[in-house]
């Protein structure tokens, strides 16, 4: 897979600029969502026995109210619940990768960084768009992270749901992508970003 | 067993003692046994999974020794037996015995049994003790074990899989390699792995495969070094507190957690910062004594360090720099960050960075806070930056400020430095380098140059632009200036703050005639020059140097020498390779510049450029080789000769090395024919492409005609010179080689001569026809031709001896006479021929006899005169005819023998055709003969045709032609000669 080209992590554009706030936030989902992809790369090129693994086990992070959200607005909002939990689950890999490793400075740390920011950067802009007086969203990571990482325990263990982790952030990003882009379509009445 | 000696006859009660002795003693003695060897008690087992120790304890009673015997639970196999000896720990009262294991503890269950020893006597085991390990059914899950496992490079560790239930093990692989595995129980596989290599950050993967592609079961093991430091050191920058610095050494390859911590005193430094290995640590006051301790999973390491805090005081760095700037000096200002250094001796550097060049100057004082910086340059940029160190007691010098910058002031410039260039026509410039920014002080407006006469004081200033880097002069022109070509021209230059003082150099006309130069070799420090001084001069000195090819308003450059310097090397950027540069040395350049020395040099010799400009002649044989020497433009480089080359095909032979720069080379002894010749001169870099040329050599054949020409030109020319002495002098020759002939004189007895009888016949003289009985037969006749009286020496007589004085000989003609008569000369004669015709006889008549003389008649010989010439006797012998052959003359052997031998043979065969061959040396003795004799002549000297009397040979035969022409010259010259007579 070629390397992704690295963007630079921007606040959102004030008002009246060119691209809608919700093309906008399409754009970085996508842009999350290939970041994620080239982090579980750098993870699997240090992580080698990983490249031919795929995990059995179903989500970490899963919603009990996507079935049931009805309209775009609503599945954002489920949506912007399932990023903070990875950006918690995220939070929780750095920190306990560096406890475990020590602080590195190689790609996969610094993509992990940028992940991280460009998370809570999707979030912010989630939040900007589906906030309602009624419905109060928050940014902060939604995961404590003081519980064990897997029932296998052990450094292996946390390599393995590290994986998960990422695996996870991948499909929420590449959700977000989707869920977004419906609600652009909605908002903007066109399929253009 | 002791043997018991019993004697029943003399001492019965006493043996009856003995054996009772010996029972009690046995008794006792089996009573003690049984205490010893009692069977262990209460075996507890007690595992730490880290270590892989188990450790064992039991109740033994007095026992010291005892037998173990570990075995695998499940597969009964043992581990250890062995007989250890174990003390009672005093505390507990239990026997204690570690053990440790090859595999994890975790691997399989394991069961202890002990029993007591007593020598060879031993109790009876101890119940079973089981250690259960993780493979046992309640455990489900895939399990590999150790999990976590720190372990030093190059150690060894097995490492275990228990394979979940329901599932077949499949591999168990350390990073990428898979390992050899033994099993150890049921689901238990075990796998070795020896000589392990450092890990990585985050440790290195141990895998467990099994039948399931999803289950993947793992451990990560951390192979890394205890930590070993060197470079333990405490300082203090505060005057209060101490810092220690240490060097870590090699790197441990264990981070995270795992990371070594370290102890100053006891006290935990480690910082929090996992990024970097720590190398320095703080205590907030001096102790003077250190110990650092480093530790990690793997071990532990420590050093000391020991000192007086007026030794170890490091400064901090300088702050707050400030700067008060003039032109050439500037001073520097800093504070400190603590007040206790208002008491510290300090010693301070200052580093100033102007042009890329760095400078330092130290400072000293107590408190230093201000340095003056002196000797600066205006208008330049400098950045400074400042530390210290304590000066008593110097331990090292602190950190350096952060650097300031500022700009000096500008000035008047700097004087140029002022050259001149001098050409032969008294015409040249005064030049000048420009001035640098650092000699400028300032952006220069102007320069302005005087001339003057120190003699009469006039001058002369011309005022130019700051970009007029030289001025051109013409001392023929200033003669009112100055009476005797002494010029000074004085250079200044000009910017805002002023003048700059003047830089003067002298005018003269350039010396007429220049020292020789000698070579310079240039090196790597460029072109060494050196001269012999005068220990009294104090004159300063000028290299100046340009391209020796150039000889008007050259570009020149200069170097000033101080005086006392005798050496000088010369290097510039802009010297170029393959050029000659002339380097020359005055001395006293701004007073009365005197032309000392001389040098000319190249950076590097190039093989020349240019080719000589070669032509080629022809002399004879030989082919010259001119050319032209090669300009110095082209040579580049002192040129060291010239190679002839000789071409023979594409292939070049070397003819000649010329070295010593001649310009031609002649090439001795070629044929006809074309060569091609290429001459290259060649510098010590090489020689050059050359030049070829092609010569077509003539046939120099020419010449030896010619000069056979001009030789027989110069013969001829004598002939002319002698013929004309001759005519002039011919009486003479007529007297001394062509006397009168005298009368015969006839001895009484000279008929009976034996060899042939030359006699001059008279032209009227008859010849009597003698018979010759043998001819008869083939009516064949010899006929005696009368013959005039010539210049024949007797060539055909042979070699016998002639006598010239005597009248020549008559000659004989072999002539086939028919039946008609030959037709007489005369009347008288016609009518004796005739009648002897008609006889069968054969008659010789002999025509022509003197009158003074009788008719003589001879009986010819032919067998006399074969004898007398026996060459045509050989010739002849393939004859068939059998007639007359006619004499030859006979020939010393010369060069033209072949040419004398083919002509016998055409007359042999001449005659073997039986016709006739007249002799060529039949002519007449004078013209008026042949013109008195008229048509007589050619019948003599040719077979006359029987019905027609006509010549039997044409006249046109080629050799009739040829004794024609011979027979004319020799007329001509007779006639000559005939001419003297009276």
């Amino acid at each position: 897979m070629a390397e992704q080209e690295e963007q630079p992590i921007t606040q959102p554009d004030p008002p009246g600029s060119g691209q809608s706030r919700t093309g906008r936030a399409v754009s970085i989902a996508r842009l999350l969502h290939r970041e994620c992809t080239r982090l579980l790369q750098l993870y699997k090129e240090k992580e080698t026995f990983l490249s031919d693994h795929t995990p059995d086990g179903g989500r970490i992070v899963s919603l009990s109210s996507e079935s049931e959200a009805s309209s775009a607005e609503e599945q954002v909002q489920c949506l912007h619940s399932a990023l903070r939990q990875c950006l918690g689950l995220l939070h929780c890999v750095i920190l306990k990768e560096e406890e475990e490793w020590g602080k590195l400075e190689g790609d996969y740390e610094t993509m992990r960084k940028n992940v991280r920011t460009r998370l809570e950067h999707l979030l912010h802009t989630t939040k900007d768009l589906v906030e309602t007086e009624e419905m109060i969203l928050e940014v902060t990571p939604d995961h404590q992270c003081n519980e064990e990482v897997d029932g296998a325990g052990g450094l292996f263990g946390l390599k393995m749901w590290t994986y998960r982790v990422l695996l996870e952030l991948i499909h929420w990003s590449d959700h977000a992508a989707q869920t977004l882009h419906v609600l652009h379509r909605e908002r903007e009445g066109t399929e253009e970003i | 067993m002791p043997r018991l000696a019993v004697s029943p006859s003399s001492k019965p009660n006493c043996s009856l003692i003995g054996l009772i002795c010996i029972f009690l003693t046995l008794s006792a003695t089996h009573t003690h046994a049984r205490i010893a060897v009692t069977i262990p008690e209460q075996v507890s087992l007690l595992a730490s999974m880290n270590t892989q120790q188990l450790s064992i304890s039991w109740l033994g009673g007095e026992a010291t020794t005892f037998d173990l015997i570990i075995l695998r639970t499940e597969f009964n196999e043992t581990v250890f037996y062995g007989t250890v000896s174990v003390t009672v720990n005093q505390e507990s009262g239990r026997h204690e015995w570690n053990w440790t294991s090859a595999e994890p503890l975790e691997c399989t269950s394991l069961s202890v049994r002990i029993r007591s020893r007593d020598g060879q006597m031993t109790s009876d085991w101890s119940d079973t003790q089981i250690l259960q390990g993780s493979d046992v059914p309640s455990n489900k899950d895939t399990q590999i074990y150790p999990q976590d496992r720190i372990v030093p490079v190059g150690s060894n560790t097995t490492f275990c899989c228990i394979v979940a239930e329901r599932e077949v093990f499949g591999s168990i692989q350390y990073r990428s390699t898979v390992m050899s595995a033994t099993r150890l129980s049921r689901r238990t596989y075990a796998a070795t792995v020896v000589n392990q290599g450092p890990s990585r950050a985050s440790g290195t993967n141990v895998l467990c495969f099994t039948d399931r592609s999803s289950s993947l079961s793992g451990a990560v093991v951390f192979v890394g070094y205890p930590p070993q430091l060197s470079d333990f050191v405490c300082e203090t920058h505060d005057l209060t507190s101490t810092v220690c610095q240490w060097n870590n050494g090699r790197d441990t390859s264990l981070y995270g957690k795992r990371r070594t911590r370290y102890l100053v005193n006891n006290r935990d430094c480690t910082n929090n910062s996992l990024l970097q290995q720590q190398t320095e640590c703080s205590v907030p006051q001096w102790e003077g004594n250190w110990t650092l301790v480093a530790v990690n999973s793997l071990g532990q390491y420590s050093l000391t360090d020991s000192a007086e805090l007026s030794h170890r005081v490091c400064p901090v760095a300088p702050v707050e720099l400030s700067s008060v700037v003039h032109a050439w000096n500037a001073t520097v200002q800093w504070q400190w960050k603590y007040s206790s250094y208002s008491s510290l001796a300090l010693v301070c550097q200052v580093e100033f960075t102007a042009g890329g060049y760095k400078t330092k100057r130290t400072f000293t004082g107590v408190g230093l806070r201000s340095a003056v910086l002196s000797d600066l340059h205006p208008v330049e940029d400098y950045s400074v930056q400042v530390r210290c160190g304590a000066q008593q007691n110097f331990w090292k010098w602190g950190t350096w400020s952060k650097p300031i910058s500022f700009k000096t002031k500008t000035d008047v410039p700097d004087a140029p430095d002022v050259w001149m260039w001098r050409n032969r026509d008294g015409t040249g410039q005064v030049i000048w380098k420009p001035l640098t920014q650092r000699q400028s002080h300032g952006q220069i407006t102007g320069y302005s140059v005087t001339f003057w006469n120190p003699e009469e004081n006039r001058q002369h200033t011309v005022i130019l632009s700051q970009y007029t880097i030289a001025v051109p002069f013409n001392l023929t022109q200033m003669a009112y200036l100055s009476g005797d070509n002494k010029v000074i021209a004085s250079v200044t230059a000009k910017n805002a703050d002023g003048m700059s003082p003047p830089a003067s150099v002298s005018l003269r006309l350039p010396d007429v005639e220049l020292p020789a130069a000698s070579r310079a070799v240039y090196t790597d420090e460029g072109f060494p020059l050196s001269w012999q001084s005068n220990a009294n001069a104090t004159c300063s000195f000028v290299v100046e140097w340009h391209e020796t090819s150039c000889t008007y308003d050259c570009p020149v450059d200069w170097i000033k020498v101080p005086a006392g310097n005798t050496n000088v090397s010369i290097e510039s950027a802009n010297f170029q390779p393959g050029v000659r540069y002339s380097f020359s040395l005055y001395s006293c350049p701004s007073d009365s510049p005197e032309l000392l020395q001389r040098w000319q040099g190249y950076t590097e010799e190039l093989v020349p450029s240019g080719s000589v400009r070669l032509s080629s002649s022809q002399q004879g044989s030989d082919i010259l080789l001119t050319w032209r020497s090669m300009p110095m433009v082209d040579s580049r480089g002192f040129l060291l000769g010239y190679n002839v080359y000789i071409s023979n095909g594409s292939q070049l032979t070397l003819l000649a090395n010329l070295s010593d720069l001649e310009t031609s080379y002649t090439v001795k002894g070629f044929s006809m024919g074309s060569y091609k010749f290429t001459v290259k001169a060649y510098t010590s870099a090489g020689e050059e492409t050359g030049t070829t040329v092609i010569i077509a050599m003539e046939s120099y054949s020419d010449w030896l005609i010619l000069e056979i020409l001009t030789s027989l030109g110069i013969l001829s020319l004598l002939l002319v010179i002698a013929t004309f002495i001759c005519y002039k002098k011919r009486k003479w020759v007529k007297k001394a080689f062509y006397p009168d002939i005298p009368e015969p004189k006839l001895p009484s007895d000279w008929s009976s001569a034996q060899g042939p009888l030359d006699v001059k016949p008279s032209p009227h003289s008859m010849v009597h026809i003698v018979e010759k009985p043998e001819w008869d037969s083939s009516k064949e006749m010899l006929v005696v031709i009368p013959e005039e009286d010539e210049d024949d020496d007797g060539q055909g007589i042979g070699d016998e001896p002639v006598d010239t004085d005597e009248p020549t000989s008559l000659r004989y003609y072999n002539q086939v006479v028919d039946e008609r008569p030959i037709r007489p000369r005369f009347p008288d004669s016609s009518t004796s021929s005739a009648s002897s015709l008609d006889s069968a006889h054969t008659d010789v008549t002999y025509t022509g006899i003197q009158t003074s003389g009788s008719s003589l008649v001879f009986q010819l010989d032919p067998q006399g005169s074969s004898e007398g010439h026996q060459p045509q006797a050989a010739h002849s012998v393939s004859c068939r005819g059998g007639g007359y052959q006619p004499q030859m003359q006979p020939r010393a052997p010369s060069d033209d023998m072949g040419l004398a031998s083919a002509e016998p043979l055409l007359e042999a065969q001449a005659a073997c055709s039986g016709g006739y061959k007249p002799q060529s040396s039949w002519h007449f003795d004078s013209p008026m003969e042949a013109e008195e004799r008229g048509s007589l002549a050619p019948s003599l000297g040719s077979p006359t045709s029987i019905a027609s009397t006509q010549f039997l040979l044409p006249d046109g035969e080629e050799h009739g032609e040829e004794k024609r022409q011979s027979s004319s010259a020799a007329t001509w010259f007779t006639n000559l000669l005939s001419s003297t007579k009276p």
